[in-house]
C-alpha cells in the first residue's frame, strides 16, 4: 500500500511538472541590442579632450520608442553632441543616431549618475541638444556640455607636430520649464539673483546666507535652484 | 507510515489540486446560424493562466481545413473579434476553434452556414462534429433582465435593465458579454474542449504574431548554425530585423503590434558566405491536431427555414450596401520616425531629369558616389564613402522598396520611369552587429514588392496580424424606405458587470425569435450565462 502512495505521489509530481514546463518557453532574440548608428572616426588630435569622460564608461540608453537598453559602454562627444557605444561584438565606435534616442545616463566608476536628454533648443543654433540634468523639479537647472575647435597660439603636441588649434570647453546653462522655455544661467551669486525681482532678490540673499549656500560651482548653484523652490520663490523668466 | 502516507497524498492532492484543474477558453459568437457572406462575431475568454497575449480563432470546415484564421490580441485574458464568412463557403457545419500557439487546450463551437447563393442541400445531411467533453454553462438565476417585453413590433425600441447582485458581481472574471440576435429554435449547437498537442519549438506570442521558421544547409538538408535571416515588411517607413540561427536552425521575428495583413519578405544566407541554405517559414495549423471526428446529420426543417430566409435578407442588406461592422481605427504606438537604415543626405528622383534607360545610366548621370558597373554581365555596386574619401570596397546595403536585395541584377534594369526616389547613405551604418559599407535604398514607382524573386533563400508571405478593433454597426436612425435587415441587434463583448446595466437596441425589420443573452466566466473558469427571448412580430 506504502509503495503504491509513493509512486502515485511521484507519477503527480511528474504530471505538475511537465504541465509547468510547458508554459515556460520564452521567445528569441528581437530584444537583442539593436541599436542603429554610423561607425564613428576620431574627430583630430588637438590638445583639450572632445569627449565628456576620458574613456568609454558605463551607462544605459533611453529610446525614443519607450525602450531602454542598459549596462552599455558610452561616451559623449561634447564637441559634437553625440552619443557614442562601444559594439563589443563587431569591436566598433558608433554614434547612436540621435533621432533614435531621448536621453542617455552615464554611471561613473565612482558610482555617479549623470542623466543627460535630449530637448529641442530654440535659441540660438537651434536644434536638438543633449543636456545634463543638474537638477530635475519644477525648474529645471540643464547644462548644455560643448566644447569647441577654436585657433589657439602655435603648440607642439606630445609627439613634437606642430598644431594650432585646440578643444575648448564651453559649457552653456540654462533654467527651463516647459511652460517658460529656456533661460540662460551662469554660475555665480549675482547672475543668480539678476533672475528675481527686486523685492525677492533680498530675501535671496538671506536665504543663501541663512544656509550657508554658495553659489561657485554647479553644485551649489542646484543647491541654490533647490532652496528657492521649496521657499517658493518665483524667477522671472 | 501508511498512515503519514496517506496524509502526504491528500495534501499534496489538496495543494496540486489548483494547478491540475483542467482550464479551458470560452468561447461565444453572436449567433448560432449564418448566411455566406455575412460577419461573424465572437468573443474569447482565455484560462487565467494563459501565458501568452495572442488568441487564434479558425473557422473550420468538415474537412478539417481551416478556412478562415485570425489572431487577436488578449486584454485582461479576453478578446473579441469577427470573421467574415466568405462567400465561397459552402452550406454545412463549421466549427470556430479557439487556443494560442503554445496551449494544449482547445475549444470548439459548432456553428452552421448556409451558402446564400445554394441554399441547403436537398438531401437535408451534413457532416457535424461528434461532440465530447461539452462545455456545461451555467444558468445564474439571481441575475435579473428587467424590461424586456415578449414581443415587439419591427422597429420598436426597447429598454432592458440588468440587475446584478454584488455576492454574484465578486465572482465575476473580467467583463460580460451581452448580445442580441436572432436565434433558431430547435438548434443548439455544443461549446466542446479538445486537447491538443502543443507545438514544439515554438514561442509564446506576447504583443504580436510570430513569424518562425527554420534553416537548413540546402546540400546536407542539417539544420544551419549562423544563418543570418533578414525579415523586411515593404512601407513608408520599411521594416526590417534580423536573427542569427543556433546550432538548430530556428528563427523566429515578433511581429509586434502590426495589425491587418501584412506583406513579410524572408531571407537569409550564410553569414560566412559559404554554404547555400534554404529557408522554410512555419505556418502551423496549432488546431488540427484537436479537431474531432465528424458525422453525418440530419439538418433541421426549421434550421433550414431560418436559414433560406437569412439568405434572402443577407443578399437584400448586400443590395442595399448595408455594413455589418465599423472597424475601428488602430491606435499605432509610437514608431520609428526615420528609416533603420538612417536619414539619408543625398535624395534623387530620377524622374525630375532626362529619361534614362537603366541603372547604369541613372547610377554614372545622376547618383553622386555610387558606382553601379556591368562589367562581363555580372554587376556591381559600390559606394563613396564621405568621412574616408574613398570608395568602400564592400558591396553596400541594396534595398528595394525597403527589401534588402543581394541580387543586384534586380535593379539592373531599372530606368527613370521605374524609380520614384533613390536614397544614398555614404557611411557605414550599423543595425546591431550587422555593418553596411553604405546604404542605396530604391524606391520604385509602383512599390512592387514582389519583384525580388523567390527561391530557396527568399520567401515571401502575407502574414495575418492583429486583427484591428470592431463593433457593431447599430443603426437608430434608420429611413424608414430602408429595410433594416440586421439579425444582431446588440453585440456589447466587453460590459462591466455592475449592479444595473441600461441597455437600448432598436428591434430590426426581421421577424422571428430572438434572444437576450449575457454570458462570462466566473473566478474559477466556469462559464456562466442569463438569456431570455422574446419574438419580433
Amino acid at each position: 500500500m506504502a509503495n503504491r502512495i509513493i509512486y502515485i505521489i511521484m507519477l503527480l509530481g511528474l504530471l505538475t511538472a511537465t504541465s509547468s514546463m510547458a508554459q515556460d518557453q520564452e521567445s528569441g532574440n528581437w530584444d537583442t541590442e539593436k541599436i542603429k548608428g554610423t561607425r564613428h572616426f576620431p574627430y583630430p588630435s588637438y590638445s583639450g579632450n572632445p569627449y565628456l569622460t576620458d574613456k568609454f564608461i558605463s551607462g544605459e540608453i533611453d529610446f525614443a520608442d519607450g525602450e531602454k537598453i542598459e549596462k552599455l559602454f558610452l561616451r559623449y562627444s561634447t564637441y559634437r553632441d553625440e552619443v557614442i557605444y562601444f559594439n563589443r561584438g563587431i569591436s566598433a565606435q558608433i554614434v547612436i543616431d540621435k533621432l533614435s534616442i531621448s536621453g542617455f545616463t552615464l554611471f561613473g566608476d565612482d558610482g555617479t549618475k549623470r542623466v543627460f536628454r535630449q530637448q529641442y533648443f530654440n535659441g540660438f543654433n537651434s536644434g536638438n541638444r543633449f543636456f545634463e540634468v543638474l537638477s530635475d523639479r519644477e525648474i529645471t537647472l540643464l547644462a548644455y556640455r560643448s566644447v569647441v575647435l577654436q585657433y589657439c597660439p602655435v603648440y607642439n603636441n606630445e609627439i613634437g607636430i606642430v598644431k594650432n588649434m585646440e578643444y575648448v570647453p564651453s559649457f552653456n546653462y540654462y533654467l527651463y520649464t516647459n511652460k517658460d522655455g529656456y533661460i540662460p544661467i551662469k554660475i555665480g551669486k549675482n547672475p543668480f539673483l539678476s533672475k528675481f525681482t527686486k523685492p525677492n532678490q533680498k530675501l535671496v540673499r538671506k536665504l543663501l546666507r541663512q544656509n550657508k549656500i554658495t553659489i561657485k560651482d554647479e553644485p551649489g548653484m542646484v543647491k541654490a535652484l533647490e532652496l528657492v523652490e521649496a521657499n517658493r520663490i518665483a524667477i522671472n523668466f | 507510515m501508511k498512515k503519514k502516507l496517506l496524509i502526504l497524498l491528500i495534501l499534496f492532492t489538496v495543494f496540486t489540486g489548483k494547478a491540475l484543474e483542467k482550464k479551458h477558453f470560452a468561447l461565444f459568437s453572436d449567433r448560432d446560424t449564418y448566411a455566406s457572406g455575412e460577419t461573424l462575431f465572437l468573443k474569447v475568454v482565455a484560462p487565467s493562466d494563459e501565458p501568452s497575449g495572442v488568441v487564434k480563432v479558425d473557422l473550420i470546415n468538415s474537412a478539417g481545413k481551416i478556412v478562415v484564421e485570425i489572431s487577436k490580441k488578449l486584454t485582461n485574458q479576453q478578446a473579441d473579434g469577427f470573421i467574415y464568412l466568405p462567400d465561397s463557403l459552402s452550406s454545412g457545419f463549421y466549427l470556430l476553434g479557439t487556443t494560442t500557439k503554445i496551449s494544449s487546450e482547445l475549444t470548439f463551437k459548432e456553428i452552421y452556414v448556409s451558402n446564400r447563393f445554394t441554399g441547403i442541400p436537398e438531401t437535408g445531411l451534413a457532416l457535424g462534429p461528434k461532440i465530447t467533453n461539452q462545455i456545461v454553462e451555467k444558468e445564474v438565476p439571481e441575475m435579473q433582465i428587467q424590461g424586456l417585453v415578449q414581443g415587439y413590433k419591427a422597429r420598436d425600441l426597447a429598454r432592458v435593465t440588468l440587475r446584478l447582485p454584488d455576492s454574484f458581481i465578486s465572482q465575476i472574471s473580467g467583463n460580460l458579454l451581452l448580445s442580441v440576435s436572432q436565434t433558431t429554435p430547435g438548434y443548439n449547437p455544443a461549446t466542446f474542449s479538445a486537447n491538443l498537442q502543443p507545438l514544439k519549438d515554438t514561442v509564446i506570442e506576447k504583443d504580436g504574431v510570430i513569424v518562425e521558421g527554420i534553416v537548413k544547409d540546402l546540400k546536407t538538408g542539417e539544420p544551419f548554425k549562423n544563418g543570418l535571416i533578414f525579415m523586411s515588411i515593404p512601407d513608408s517607413l520599411p521594416r526590417f530585423d534580423f536573427f542569427l540561427t543556433d546550432t538548430d536552425g530556428r528563427f523566429n521575428f515578433n511581429l509586434d503590434n502590426y495589425y491587418g495583413n501584412i506583406p513579410v519578405v524572408v531571407q537569409g544566407f550564410d553569414k560566412n558566405e559559404k554554404r547555400v541554405i534554404k529557408i522554410a517559414v512555419k505556418h502551423p495549423e496549432v488546431m488540427t491536431s484537436g479537431l474531432p471526428d465528424f458525422e453525418s446529420r440530419t439538418v433541421t426543417p426549421e434550421l433550414r427555414k431560418i436559414a433560406e430566409k437569412n439568405n434572402d435578407a443577407i443578399t437584400f442588406s448586400k443590395i442595399f450596401n448595408q455594413k455589418e461592422i465599423s472597424i475601428q481605427p488602430v491606435q499605432m504606438p509610437k514608431k520609428e520616425s526615420y528609416p533603420f537604415y538612417g536619414l539619408a543626405k543625398s535624395v534623387v528622383y530620377p524622374n525630375l531629369f532626362i529619361d534614362l534607360p537603366d541603372f547604369t545610366e541613372i547610377s554614372r548621370e545622376l547618383l553622386t558616389g555610387v558606382k553601379f558597373r556591368a562589367y562581363n554581365r555580372i554587376p556591381t555596386l559600390q559606394i563613396f564613402n564621405s568621412s574616408q574619401h574613398t570608395y568602400f570596397n564592400d558591396s553596400p546595403l541594396l534595398l528595394l522598396d525597403g527589401i534588402p536585395v543581394r541580387d543586384l541584377s534586380v535593379i539592373k534594369n531599372l530606368g527613370s520611369k521605374e524609380i520614384k526616389r533613390v536614397e544614398i547613405i555614404q557611411s557605414e551604418r550599423h543595425y546591431g552587429n550587422l555593418t553596411f559599407p553604405g546604404v542605396l535604398a530604391i524606391y520604385s514607382a509602383k512599390a512592387d514588392y514582389l519583384r525580388p524573386v523567390e527561391s530557396d533563400e527568399l520567401v515571401r508571405l502575407n502574414v495575418e496580424g492583429i486583427q484591428p478593433e470592431a463593433s457593431l454597426n447599430t443603426v437608430l436612425d434608420q429611413k424608414e424606405s430602408i429595410p433594416d435587415l440586421r439579425r444582431v441587434l446588440l453585440w456589447e463583448p466587453s460590459i462591466k458587470p455592475e449592479q444595473s446595466i441600461n441597455l437600448d437596441f432598436k428591434v430590426s425589420d426581421i421577424q422571428g425569435s430572438y434572444k437576450l443573452l449575457i454570458r462570462g466566466t466566473t473566478r474559477d473558469g466556469s462559464v456562466f450565462y442569463k438569456e431570455q427571448s422574446f419574438e419580433v412580430n
